[in-house]
């Protein structure tokens, strides 16, 4: 009896160390990642995942957050044909990443990276500040200002979030106007009917939630195009963990490989 | 069964410290003057539970010392934090 | 599953943690609370909430300046002179504060300096607009009562000249700023027209002055010329230059004290040569840049109204860091102007860490010393020269990190740390005093007889309690007890054994069961062994 017990105390905590290494192997720290539980991650956006362009529903609105990868010439048709039938395309970029994709579809909008830093803030980093609504949009109903973090400029279409006046762009980095800098207002989000284009993907990142709800509420439901979004993970395991859930075989071969040795060890018959 | 005693309180002093692990990466805060006082808060309920009242076997000898030496250096962290707090 | 099994898996176990670990260690800053930003964001959560501050306040302020020179003005010249006092007033109150606005916000560098420069030469404008003309009143005033004299009516004249001089040169100055300072008004979403009707009203001001002044000369040759004349030479000049100031005064009688005016206040008094001459080097210093008027008076003469300019001059300023002691830092540095000109007796401001202002002061040498007591760490400093009322621009020097060590290592947590292993020491040794005594001192009883080659018992199958019966016989008999001793008193007969025999009693009497270790080292000890356990 004590051997076995011994066993069972060794397997406990061997279970133990397991769970530890799974739980810090599963999650990352990739930036927008829906698998980082940080700060800078987007596990709590509730918002579904869509890996296919075609034949979205119209009634949620699509969400291109931190786009990092190309769109082919067939993807921005299904986009093109996504907003003819009255879909919302919200695209969060604010590396200009997503200008290629403007232009093909045609839009006169374009986002332009830098650092946009205000003296009209109430926290200690001048890239946190809060930019005013203006434009009437269901996307912003009920929403005064939103808290931007270091956002980027949107050049172009109707403009529905304006920064303050004494805004400008930090190109030294250091925090404050200087050399040859200048003060101005600029455009943070800004849109040409269905399309919305967004130049602070900030605002959807774990920390950013709380601090803009009636956004988020407004901007319900939601999905996410996994393939072009910056909110995949390059961690191999959760790769794999996903792969096998999608693909039925593979789910059914890890249940049968669980089941099996169990099966066998119960069902043999103990020779005592 | 002689040393069946030692075996217990090494493996309940490594579960515990297993589980201290564990929940420093859930919550992603790897604070080593934490997990260090949790750690000997484990070692010094482990050995007034396996004190025999009258017999010290081998594996209790030295116990006193290693116990002396961590709580100097906890008597070091907390009046260490205790001057950052006033400083501040 | 044997132990060995069990031991190798444990072994396993341990090195597969250590080498995931041993994976991360090549990146040993995991989810450290550091991490709090990337080029992207920042962790609102961490980021420090501070009050709103004043930068909201800052264009709204600007917009109210403007305002206030229109209303400024058009009481001016409705000579209304109670609410343009009080206008003025508000006025300067305004200013001061956008001034200290401008230096808390570190914008300075920015077109919103430029508009500070430009409202600080509209409020002398506008102050000597006020004071020219109620002296212009009062004069239109006497000059009908002297109508008769022609003596008396000649100074009037003068005076009235010298200051229509001075309103038109005040004007054209005033208007030559407008363009710019509408530009920046534009630019910042500000309504300028309160200040361009401003502009209106001084020339309506000043072109009043010029009809009078024309009525009084009557159809003269042109403007009457005073016999008091007064030339700058050179017209222009910087900061630390020496501008000559004289003239010549016709009428004068050698010796007479003429006094010098710059921009309406008394800068000196010379006297008349021989060659009824006088002049009077005047140094430029605290004034602001652009144009500026002088004239002078001998007694009631007043003289034509000479203008000269005041070019700006970059700056340039050092800091340089000292440590004096672990808590304080020395600053030091030199301002002085592009010509290699020290400036003296200049406010300096030193900038803590972006947030904290401390004031210092340059001496007669244009060197400046501060000693800035900082907590412990690493502190920012950048020293500032705000050139308010100096014909100088703005300059700051380049930021310098200052690392203080603090009040060096507190003795506390080490000696905490010793008395804590003291009292440990202490107290475990406290706790098992059985263990010492033996050893300590020398066998003083030694055991009744050396040991008798022991019985062979065992306690092999007995309940604990009788086997410990069993063994405390064993031993009382090893030791040629009697038996009728309790075991308390074979442990006052033979101390040496006193733990076995203590531990007994309680066994026997207190009820209480030794468990298989104790069972095994009173064993050992019955049956023959030290009184150290092993």
């Amino acid at each position: 009896m004590q051997i076995e017990r011994e066993a069972w105390a060794v397997l406990l905590i061997l279970l133990l160390a397991a769970a530890v290494a799974y739980a810090h192997v599963t999650t990352t720290t990739e930036e927008y990642s829906r698998y980082n539980t940080g700060w800078n991650g987007t596990s709590a956006l509730p918002a579904e995942e869509v890996r296919d362009l075609r034949n979205l529903d119209t009634a949620a609105t699509l969400l291109i957050l931190a786009p990092d990868r190309p769109f082919t010439a067939e993807e921005v048709g299904y986009l093109r044909t996504f907003l003819d039938a009255g879909g919302r395309v919200v695209i969060a970029d604010e590396q200009g990443a997503a200008n290629s994709l403007l232009a093909d579809l045609g839009s006169t909008m374009r986002v332009r990276p830098g650092n946009l830093s205000s003296l009209e803030r109430d926290r200690a980093d001048p890239g946190i500040f809060a930019a005013r609504v203006v434009g009437n949009t269901s996307l912003f109903a009920g929403v005064g200002t939103v808290l931007v973090n270091r956002p980027a400029a949107v050049t172009g279409g109707e403009p529905l979030l304006e920064t303050a006046a004494l805004t400008w762009e930090d190109a030294d980095g250091d925090g404050r106007i200087s050399g040859d800098e200048v003060f101005g207002t600029a455009v943070t989000c800004a849109a040409e009917g269905n399309l919305t284009v967004l130049g602070d993907e900030s605002l959807f990142i774990n920390a950013m939630l709380a601090e803009n709800p009636q956004f988020i509420e407004n901007i319900q439901p939601v999905q996410v195009d996994r393939i072009h979004s910056g909110t995949g993970t390059a961690n191999p395991i959760v790769n794999t963990r996903l792969w096998i859930q999608e693909t039925p075989p593979a789910a059914a071969a890890v249940a049968a490989l669980a089941i099996l040795p169990v099966a066998w060890h119960f069902g043999r018959k103990r020779d005592d | 069964m002689a040393g069946a005693k030692k075996y217990y309180a090494a493996a309940v002093l490594a579960v515990w410290l297993i589980i201290i692990a564990f929940f420093m990466v859930l919550s992603r805060t790897l604070d080593l003057e934490v997990f260090f006082v949790l750690a000997l808060i484990g070692l010094l309920v482990v050995a007034v539970l396996i004190d025999g009242a009258f017999s010290r076997p081998r594996y209790m000898r030295y116990i006193g010392y290693i116990i002396a030496a961590g709580v100097a250096l906890f008597a070091y962290i907390v009046v260490q934090k205790i001057l950052e707090i006033l400083a501040a | 599953m044997n132990a060995r099994a069990s031991h190798t898996i444990l072994a396993a176990a341990a090195i597969l943690v250590l080498v995931l670990i041993g994976v991360q260690a090549v990146d040993p800053v995991l989810y450290a609370a550091k991490n709090i930003s990337t080029a992207a964001h920042v962790d609102p959560a961490t980021i420090q909430k501070r009050s709103i501050g004043d930068a909201a306040s800052l264009v709204p302020l600007m917009d109210d300046l403007l305002g206030q020179t229109g209303t400024l003005a058009l009481t001016i010249k409705l000579k209304d002179y109670e609410s343009a006092e009080r206008d003025l007033a508000r006025y300067n109150e305004l200013s001061r504060r956008f001034d200290r606005l401008v230096v808390t916000l570190d914008v300075s560098g920015t077109n919103i300096g430029e508009f500070q420069q430009n409202n600080r030469q509209n409020q002398d404008a506008l102050t000597a607009l006020l004071n020219d003309t109620r002296q212009f009143d009062a004069l239109q005033r006497l000059e009908i009562e002297v109508r008769g004299d022609d003596e008396q009516h000649m100074t009037v004249v003068y005076e009235g000249e010298a200051l229509r001089q001075k309103m038109r040169e005040s004007f054209s100055a005033y208007a030559k700023r407008e363009a710019a300072t509408v530009r920046i008004a534009e630019h910042y979403d500000i309504n300028a027209t309160p200040y361009q009707e401003s502009v209106d009203h001084f020339a309506e001001v000043a072109d009043a002055a010029n009809g009078w002044q024309e009525e009084i000369n009557g159809n003269g040759t042109g403007p009457a010329q005073s016999p008091l004349v007064i030339a700058v030479t050179p017209v222009e000049g910087s900061y630390g230059d020496v501008l000559l100031i004289g003239g010549v005064h016709a009428g004068g009688r050698p010796g007479t004290p003429i006094d010098i005016y710059v921009d309406s206040r008394l800068a000196a008094t010379a006297a008349l040569d021989d060659d009824r001459a006088y002049v009077h080097p005047y140094q430029v210093g605290r004034i602001l840049a652009g144009p500026h008027l002088a004239y002078a008076t001998a007694g009631t003469i007043y003289s034509n109204v000479a203008a000269f300019e005041v070019l700006p001059q970059n700056t340039s300023i050092t800091l340089a860091l000292a440590e004096v002691n672990g808590t304080t830092v020395a600053c030091t540095g030199n301002l002085t102007t592009d010509d290699a000109r020290p400036v003296t007796q200049a406010p300096v401001l030193i900038r803590v860490d972006g947030d904290t202002l401390v004031a210092a002061e340059t001496d007669g040498n244009g060197t400046y010393r501060k000693d800035i007591p900082l907590p412990a760490g690493e502190h920012a400093l950048r020293a500032e020269f705000h050139a308010a009322g100096y014909p100088l621009n703005a300059s700051e020097s380049p930021t310098e990190i200052a690392t203080l060590r603090g009040e060096g290592l507190s003795p506390f947590p080490f000696a905490a740390a010793i008395a804590a292993a003291a009292g440990t020491g202490w107290y475990l040794r406290r706790r098992r005093p059985e263990e010492n005594t033996p050893a300590a001192e020398p066998e003083a009883t030694p055991p009744p007889e050396a040991a008798r080659p022991a019985p062979q018992v065992s306690i092999a199958g007995l309940p604990p309690r009788e086997a410990a019966t069993v063994l405390f016989c064993a031993l009382r008999a090893r030791l040629n007890l009697p038996k009728t001793k309790t075991p308390r008193d074979c442990a006052r007969i033979a101390p040496a054994y006193a733990v076995f025999f203590e531990r007994y009693e309680r066994i026997r009497y207190a009820g209480e069961t030794p468990s298989e270790e104790e069972l095994m080292d009173m064993e050992r000890i019955a049956l023959g062994g030290d009184a150290d356990r092993a």
